[in-house]
């Protein structure tokens, strides 16, 4: 009871922001010769208009919330993980490579897929606790970190689906070879979403929320994130626990990297991600911490996303359109947070 | 302390009426539900509806059938990759033209294969279009025997030969540059065909010897460009400009090239480029444009469209040639060559006497013929087979650049 | 300036922090405030000087009644604060600290602001290099700067909220002079300390807060006796010093050298004793910090090695000196030693070794409720840290040192405590003692020194005397010391 009253207070506080963002959406629309009613019916109805297109919003929910449960953790900690677009990328780099190697031994395909899983995990968080590592002890802050290795990454799909990933006589960056269809993710009839693909963002969001709110482990990178030399000196192990936040968020972005190439797209492709990082670190600014958001917002998103799909088919608009409100949207809800922060400074 | 909490229902509640609103406000819930007796055809473009290329030619193909076929209605997407719509997929956004009525499906590029099959095998009572694909050629490599699948492609083959022709004819340095999109078995064919043509007036026309010719293909890895994927065509075409080619040859879908040209060309140092695919192409840069190379896909959109509406359409593998008593006839050939302002008088009365030859029969593609590595392609004599054209698995010897990609 | 405060009433939540409080002071006056900890002498001040806006009641600067709305509004009007944790910008040089609020031109000249900290630190015998970054200094050194900057912004009226827990007592006879002319000049001062002799030596006047409302006021000549009882509503018992019984050895420094950027500690030799409390005395800055950290492991030595409790801890860091039952409590409460938006109970679980992987609620509540009562801190098992008053925090920071412990490290342990609480933390301390830790101290109080050590060790640049004791070196000794003066005979017995 408690907690719903709480999570219907931080909605209300909420909803100021997201009005404003509507509005301001809104006028710019307008500006544009387009009208803000039907725009946001069209996105409405594209997301939500039927059981596929709620289907393709969970498709993009599943890895959205995967990456975003993951950024939870570093946020907690303190950190801005703006590597986490590279981390998918490796996982799914991790993913393919296992993929590619098992896919012609004599196992059972939930095998094959397993170890993929585990491959893209170890990948993601690797590749995340190289940030990590470069901060703590090269004390190169991870924001820059990030993004140096958000570049490897994307250098280094690239040279796999150029090179020595490439489909026979081809040389494209439309991807790998298609994996045979016994190693994809099933999808639910007559859709493109797996079960799996939600069910992990389900147990991630689920798992980062109790780590986050129940465990020690959760409460001492809490500590860390909010005051680390504090946190150091009441004896916590600040510096492992930064590499512990970072691994923790790369393995999820890993799984993330494993949703999209055996549940979405089949193969590697460039643009593995699909952003899914940045539009995380979106969601995660602004739910700022609060776990229980992580599922309706990345709905929200997610939805958006799709929803936008339908701005050029109907009206003829630019899909990028359904960026400008997600950006809207996370410029609203801080402001409206600032403008209360200053009202509480001095109330 | 409630209060914030109880405010916060009713914004919420509010904004939850508001959308609902929204929402049922319109004519029902479905989306758009076609007038019965329209007929409404979807088209799925790779590029941007705009790209003076190969994405445009389809749009305006799909514009001719809505003019031409009175109840017609094309609903479209276009920047169908995933770049630039990351987390969708082809068959996803067919999905979504299938919601707006859609009731013939055309995916218009080559890197869609996989979404199309895809769609076809989960919507068999859909006629599909893929373009440039092969998967309903019975004599194909990649037959998939689908009852809903047409392939339709224009033979390019003859409108790259005289893009090459004419690249030859008016090269002063002798170094024809090809602006190459990412490597398949289309790509290589028609850079090959390129420079048959190239070669053809080169040794044909001009009588000069084949060794003094230099034909390079750089590939920039894919269809057009993607900062920080492929390479960017804009510096590639710099570099083709900056080390002694003149003329460029574009198999990419944008126009990158012909800009450059224009940006190159001095007065004594005179740069051009041929564009392909859109027949308007040329308008970026007429003063340095060649011609243009380019597809007519709407009459045979008219008869997909017709035969559809007829409920006489039948799965088929199209390879179109042009209409070759006028190349250029807008309702009857799908392939044909737009000449540009810049090409040289003589070198189009040459041009038109090699599209007569090529109407008379003239086959590029006769041995004797080599690979790129130097085996042999065609023995003296022999030409070749409409899957041995398809599926040329190397250029042709005389040729640089590469074959396959080993980046 | 003519300050009137009218019926300020202050809450937060529950807590009414301001009940009420009505005070007149009138231009030229320097008015004392005191209060037990949580009194809400903090909050009043904040409400003067804007940084705080009360519920209700009114101000009045020269009988006209303001409303400021930023701080920056009060400093224009002449209302200055120093603050008792500095608000300060620590990643700023010293120089752009003090140049930052000053209604000035857009290129504001460097050199000028230079000459005039150089000049306003040498009236007070301040040591503060203006290239130097703030986050080197210490809490004592960004407190003077403050002041150094609130008079160079020539204010009116100077708040100083406990101005004196982190200055010598050289230093703080400069200051009390300086107030004193500025008081002269026709400027207010408002005084808030929790030691009585200060306050009675320098302030024209004093009132008494107690639980937010005003419970008294006072025209010298005071009676000591009687502000306590204003203060507390009862008598104080201090405890007496039991003069400690030492056992082994838990402390051993061999040649112990360590450098930063600012000195180098000169070899040391030392043993301390468990049961024993070692104090350290010096000016801010003489090595008594820098020995403090390389004991915890928190900066590592350049030569010599430090031993606890027979085992060799010599470069290890901080981490694992604490599993061996060293800790260090630093003197930024806000900024190093607590977790200012965590509750106690949540520092409860941080400092405890993780044995489960799931937070045990009830326990830690419980565990946390326990050390309210024994630590006496106004406060709940889950007000956040930065909502309690100084006084409190310092005694959550010490209610977190969990036995067993070998050696307690810890910096200025009664700043900005009240009398009770310095005792009551005292008595703890001794506990811990007796329980066999012992104690390296350092305070810039050198009654505090005086009264709790067993030994006393003076640090002067980097160079540090042989343990003396207390009972045989006086107060004017000690200070000579720390001054610098006498050191050759020192270094030579
Ligand atoms: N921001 C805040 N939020 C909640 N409670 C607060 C806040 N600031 C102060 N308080 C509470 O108000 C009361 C008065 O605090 P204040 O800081 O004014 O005390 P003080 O007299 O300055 O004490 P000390 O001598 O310890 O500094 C305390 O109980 C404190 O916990
Ligand atoms: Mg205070």
């Amino acid at each position: 009871m408690i907690r719903a009253r709480v999570l219907c207070q931080q909605a209300g506080r909420q909803a100021g922001g997201v009005i404003l963002a509507l509005l301001a959406a809104s006028g710019l629309l307008l500006l544009a010769g387009a009208s803000p009613v039907e725009v946001f019916r069209q996105i409405g109805l594209g997301a939500f208009g039927s059981v596929t297109r709620l289907a393709d919003v969970l498709v993009v929910w599943g890895p959205l919330a995967l990456v975003t449960a993951g950024l939870l953790v570093t946020f907690a900690a303190g950190l801005w993980n703006i590597g986490i677009e590279g981390q998918i990328v490796m996982g799914a780099i991790g993913v393919t490579g296992s993929l590619r190697l098992l896919q012609d031994a004599p196992l059972p395909a939930w095998a094959v897929l397993s170890v993929a899983l585990a491959a893209g995990m170890m990948a993601g968080a690797a590749w995340a606790m190289l940030s990590g590592l470069l901060k703590t002890v090269g004390g190169v802050n991870e924001i820059f970190g990030g993004l140096g290795l958000n570049f490897i990454a994307s250098a280094l799909i690239l040279w796999l689906i150029f090179g020595p990933w490439k489909r026979p006589g081809i040389g494209s960056m439309s991807g790998t070879e298609p994996f045979p269809d016994s190693l994809w993710l099933p999808a639910l009839a007559g859709t493109r979403l797996s079960f799996w693909s939600v069910a992990l963002g389900l147990a991630a969001v689920g798992a980062v929320a109790l780590l986050l709110s129940r465990t020690v482990l959760g409460l001492r990178l809490k500590a860390v994130g909010r005051n680390f030399r504090a946190a150091y000196l009441l004896g916590v192990p600040a510096w492992r626990h930064l590499l512990l936040a970072f691994g923790l968020c790369g393995a999820l972005a890993g799984v993330a990297g494993f949703v999209q190439v055996t549940a979405v797209y089949h193969r590697l492709i460039p643009s593995i991600s699909s952003g899914y990082g940045f539009l995380g670190l979106m969601v995660a600014l602004i739910i700022r911490c609060r776990a229980a958001w992580v599922a309706p917002v990345a709905v929200f998103f997610a939805a958006i996303t799709i929803g936008g799909i339908q701005l050029p088919i109907a009206l003829q608009l630019d899909s990028s359109l359904s960026g400008v409100l997600q950006g809207l949207l996370v410029l609203g809800v801080l402001f409206s947070d600032g403008l209360r922060h200053r009202a509480a400074a001095r109330p | 302390m409630a209060r914030p909490g109880a405010w916060g229902m009713r914004l919420l509640a509010g904004l939850l009426l508001v959308g609902l609103a929204g929402c049922g406000s319109g004519p029902s819930p479905d989306v758009a539900t076609p007038r019965t007796d329209e007929f409404v055809f979807g088209l799925l473009m790779v590029g941007p509806a705009n790209d003076r290329g190969w994405s445009q030619a389809h749009f305006e193909a799909g514009q001719y059938v809505e003019k031409n076929v009175s109840g017609t209605r094309m609903v479209y997407v276009d920047k169908v990759n995933p770049a630039d719509r990351p987390g969708t997929t082809p068959a996803q956004l067919a999905n979504d033209l299938l919601d707006r009525g859609a009731r013939l499906i055309i995916f218009n590029s080559d890197d869609m294969k996989d979404g199309a099959l895809e769609f076809a095998r989960a919507h068999p009572d859909i006629p599909i279009i893929h373009i440039s694909g092969d998967n309903a050629w019975p004599k194909g490599r990649d037959f998939a025997r689908l009852p809903n699948l047409a392939n339709v492609m224009g033979r390019m083959e003859h409108g790259a030969a005289m893009a090459g022709f004419v690249a030859a004819m008016t090269t002063r340095t002798g170094r024809i540059g090809y602006l190459g999109p990412l490597i398949n078995d289309e790509t290589r064919r028609l850079a090959a065909a390129t420079y048959l043509g190239a070669r053809h007036a080169w040794t044909q026309v001009l009588k000069r010897d084949p060794g003094q010719l230099r034909f390079k293909v750089s590939w920039i890895g894919f269809w057009f460009n993607v900062p920080g994927v492929t390479a960017d065509p804009t510096q590639v075409a710099d570099g083709f400009f900056s080390s002694g080619f003149d003329v460029i040859v574009s198999g990419i879908d944008t126009t990158e090239a012909l800009a450059e040209a224009k940006k190159f060309s001095t007065p004594d140092k005179p740069a051009w480029a041929i564009p392909y695919d859109y027949v308007n192409a040329c308008a970026e840069a007429e003063g340095n444009c060649l011609g243009v190379p380019y597809y007519n896909w709407g009459p045979a959109y008219v008869q997909h469209v017709e035969a559809v509406r007829a409920g006489t359409w039948q799965p088929s593998f199209q390879w179109l040639d042009p209409d070759w008593s006028d190349i250029n006839n807008p309702d009857r050939s799908a392939v044909g060559f737009q000449k540009g302002a810049a090409l040289p008088p003589a070198a189009a009365q040459e041009l038109d006497a090699f599209i007569g030859a090529l109407a008379g029969g003239l086959n590029l593609w006769t041995g004797p013929l080599r690979y790129q590595d130097g085996t042999v392609f065609l023995k003296p004599g022999e030409t070749a087979t409409d899957t041995q054209v398809w599926y040329l698995p190397q250029l042709l010897q005389g040729m640089t650049g590469q074959s396959v990609s080993n980046q | 300036m003519d300050i009137t405060l009218q019926d300020i009433r202050k809450t937060f939540g529950r807590v009414i922090a301001c009940d009420r409080v009505t005070l007149a002071v009138p231009g030229g006056t320097i008015q004392g405030l005191l209060g037990e900890n949580g009194a809400g002498k903090s909050t009043l001040m904040k409400i003067l000087s804007g940084f705080l806006r009360p519920d209700s009641g009114e101000i009045r600067l020269d009988g006209t009644p303001v409303i400021f709305r930023h701080p920056a509004d009060a400093v224009r009007t002449g209302v200055g604060m120093l603050h008792q944790d500095p608000l300060d910008y620590p990643t700023l040089t010293v120089l752009e600290n003090f140049m930052s609020g000053r209604p000035e031109r857009f290129f504001p000249s460097r050199s000028a602001a230079t000459r005039r900290l150089r000049e306003l630190a040498g009236t007070f015998g301040f040591a503060i290099d203006p290239r130097a970054c703030l986050d080197t200094l210490t809490v004592g050194e960004r407190q003077q700067l403050e002041i150094l900057r609130l008079l160079s912004l020539d204010v009116r009226v100077l708040i100083l909220d406990e101005p004196t827990t982190g200055i010598s007592a050289a230093q703080k006879a400069q200051l009390f002079e300086t107030l004193r002319r500025l008081a002269v000049e026709g400027r207010t001062v408002l005084f808030v300390s929790h030691k009585l002799e200060e306050v009675e030596s320098l302030c024209h006047r004093v009132a008494v807060l107690r639980s937010g409302a005003l419970a008294g006021a006072q025209v010298p000549p005071y009676t000591t006796a009687e502000l306590v009882a204003l203060m507390f509503g009862r008598p104080i018992v201090f405890p007496q010093r039991e003069p400690a019984a030492p056992g082994r050895p838990v402390l051993e420094l061999r040649a112990l050298s360590a450098m930063d950027d600012r000195l180098r500690l000169a070899p040391l030799d030392f043993d301390l004793r468990a049961g024993e409390v070692v104090g350290l005395a010096g000016l801010t800055g003489s090595g008594q910090r820098l020995l403090l950290r390389t004991c915890a492991g928190l900066v590592r030595p350049v030569a010599g090695t430090v031993r606890v409790n027979g085992r060799d801890l010599t470069g290890q860091v901080y981490p694992s000196c604490r599993r061996h039952g060293v800790v260090f409590v630093p003197t930024a409460r806000l900024e190093e030693g607590l977790i200012g938006d965590m509750n106690l109970s949540e520092h409860l679980l941080l400092v405890q070794p993780p044995r489960r992987l799931f937070i045990d609620r009830p326990r830690a509540l419980e565990a946390a409720e326990e050390r309210i009562r024994d630590f006496a801190i106004r406060g709940s098992p889950d007000s956040l840290m930065r909502e309690l008053s100084g006084g409190n925090q310092q005694r959550a920071l010490l209610s977190l040192l969990a036995p067993p412990l070998a050696l307690i490290l810890i910096e200025e342990p009664t700043r900005g405590l009240d009398l009770e609480s310095a005792a009551a933390v005292w008595t703890r301390l001794r506990a811990h003692c007796r329980a066999g830790a012992a104690i390296l101290f350092l305070s810039s109080d050198l009654d505090e020194i005086r009264a709790h050590s067993d030994r006393i060790v003076v640090f002067f640049c980097g160079r540090s005397s042989p343990p003396l004791d207390p009972s045989r070196t006086d107060r004017e000794e000690l200070g000579r010391l720390i001054g610098g003066k006498g050191w050759d005979r020192e270094a030579a017995g």
